[in-house]
């Protein structure tokens, strides 16, 4: 049975990281994102449960510090009803920022159409695009009869779990189509930054960490075939092209599967015939296809049920 | 009228009114309005896709000259050069803007942030032209304001729109369906009923 691997982020400075990326190797965890800002370093990693105290021995001895991110390896679409001045840059990027913290990969949607009540309506590739990703976040305003009557018609044809935010308080069986209800965090033209905006964010954080916690708990009922991890890091090593990638994440992981940011028409046939040490390739384990997103590369991995066995 | 001294954000739900309080409040500050808004008073329909704004000017300023913002003296002793010595820091880029103009790029020169110096053969003559000269028109900006400040507020999707900008009134109305007769007269009686209050927030 494969180990329990747990999200944890690690800050400290850059002097002698590689020691915790040695040990985080040799213990069979996988490093998911290194971000380096000036002699600070960022380092999310899915490390094996029972050897969390080992890494954090050395994170103690190089004076950083170690914290649990349970929103790694999980890709969320926040969703803006348009791209004007009305719903961003403040509440829509304030919420994209804020669910980074614990460790998740977000992407700014802005609707071409979503504005407005009863004009407002997604197109059919937006929906598409929105389904790419592990869970929607939309941030929708301050009026309540908008949030209840008219803007639900959005969360038509979306597939995923959809997180819903608001300024007014209600409870999440009031707005019908959405799986968490967050309110407080309506249409505002500051930056999110007093006290109770601030604990409206943290709600959120831990409502998307709850539901993400519901999906896992699904998934391992009938797990995937091959952890999405364990196909970063065979990408990154047997697709070199990858390490020239200049976007951020050039491997997004999700909970089903992995976005890799290389262009669909050249690599997804090497995608497809990656190979793993038990003998398989990533083809007979995955959907490959390309991604709405650009012209990326979208792996979903399919279920034990479905391929008969999991590596 | 002192600024401001009338401000009413009303919705169905007080709570909901409060938010857009805000959204209005911090608009206004982004826009620098504060002090040329005396009264305004918003009304919200949600279930109506209706907004209604009106607002009651200030008196508003009339046109800054060089010599409201700076000091422009002519100095002949050794070398011949205007020197200004600015004193309201916020219209610099509308001045410099102007003499790069008129007198051209190298022929000006900053030694630091209060003082410009330029080159120009007849000092004596150029000072009185520069001090005379309409830097900037607070008028012609609060209207640009104004109409960008209305298209912030409104709810994104309300697009048809009515505005009448006449005087020291402004008067707006949104909404997504198309417009009514008698959501132009409420405005207008609205703004009628915000000339007779005084005061009160």
């Amino acid at each position: 049975m494969a180990a329990v691997l747990l999200p944890y982020l690690y800050t400290g400075g850059v002097h002698k990281h590689w020691l915790i990326l040695e040990l985080l190797e040799d213990l069979g965890g996988y490093l998911i994102q290194k971000m380096v800002t000036g002699t600070e370093v960022n380092l999310i990693m899915l490390i094996p449960e029972k050897d969390v105290h080992l890494i954090k021995e050395v994170s103690d001895e190089l004076r950083g510090v170690m914290l649990e991110a349970p929103l790694t390896g999980v890709e969320i679409a926040v969703v803006s009803p348009t791209l004007a001045s009305h719903h961003l840059p403040h509440s829509a990027c304030d919420v994209a920022e804020y669910l980074r913290h614990p460790g998740a990969n977000t992407n700014m949607i802005g609707l071409a159409r979503g504005m407005g009540r009863r004009v407002s309506l997604s197109k059919d590739f937006e929906r598409k695009l929105i389904n790419e990703h592990d869970l929607a976040v939309f941030t929708f305003g301050s009026f309540s009869d908008c949030i209840i009557n008219k803007k639900p018609k959005l969360f038509e044809g979306i597939e995923i779990p959809i997180v819903v935010t608001g300024g007014p308080e209600l409870r999440t069986e009031d707005v019908p189509g959405a799986d968490l209800y967050i309110g407080n965090i309506g249409r505002v033209a500051h930056r999110l930054k007093k006290g109770e905006e601030i604990c409206a964010l943290d709600g959120l954080n831990e409502g998307v960490a709850e539901l993400v916690g519901k999906i896992r708990k699904e998934l391992s009922k009938d797990p995937l075939a091959v952890l999405p991890a364990r196909v970063m890091k065979e990408i990154e090593n047997q697709i070199p092209e990858i390490h020239n990638v200049l976007s951020p994440g050039a491997i997004t992981l999700q909970l089903n599967g992995l976005r890799v940011k290389l262009p669909y028409e050249e690599f997804h046939e090497r995608i497809e015939k990656l190979e793993f040490d038990e003998g398989v390739f990533l083809g007979e384990l995955a959907k490959i296809t390309r991604s709405k997103m650009k012209n990326y590369i979208l792996i979903k991995i399919k279920y034990k049920s479905e391929v008969g066995f999991a590596i | 009228m002192d600024a401001l001294e009338t401000f009413i954000v009303e919705a169905a739900i007080p709570s909901e009114a409060g938010f857009y309080k805000k959204i209005v409040e911090d608009n206004i500050s982004s826009l620098k309005l504060a002090p040329a808004i005396g009264r305004i008073r918003v009304i919200l329909r949600p279930e109506d896709s209706l907004f209604q704004m009106v607002i009651i000017l200030r008196e508003i300023g009339t046109s800054l000259k060089t010599a409201d913002i700076a000091d422009v003296e002519a100095k002949v002793a050794t070398e011949q050069h205007v020197l200004i010595t600015i004193k309201k820091e916020q219209y610099l880029p509308d001045l410099l803007r102007l003499l790069w103009k008129r007198y051209g790029k190298a022929n000006i020169s900053q030694p630091d942030r209060w003082t410009v110096a330029i080159n120009v053969e007849r000092p004596l003559e150029e000072a009185p032209l520069i001090r005379d000269m309409v830097v900037a028109d607070p008028r012609h900006t609060l209207h640009e304001n104004l109409v960008d400040f209305a298209i912030r507020v409104t709810p994104e999707g309300f697009r048809v729109r009515y505005h009448l900008f006449k005087g020291r009134r402004f008067v707006f109305v949104a909404s997504e369906e198309a417009m009514k007769k008698e959501w132009i007269e409420e405005a207008g009686a609205m703004l009628e009923e915000l000339e007779r209050t005084k005061g009160g927030k």
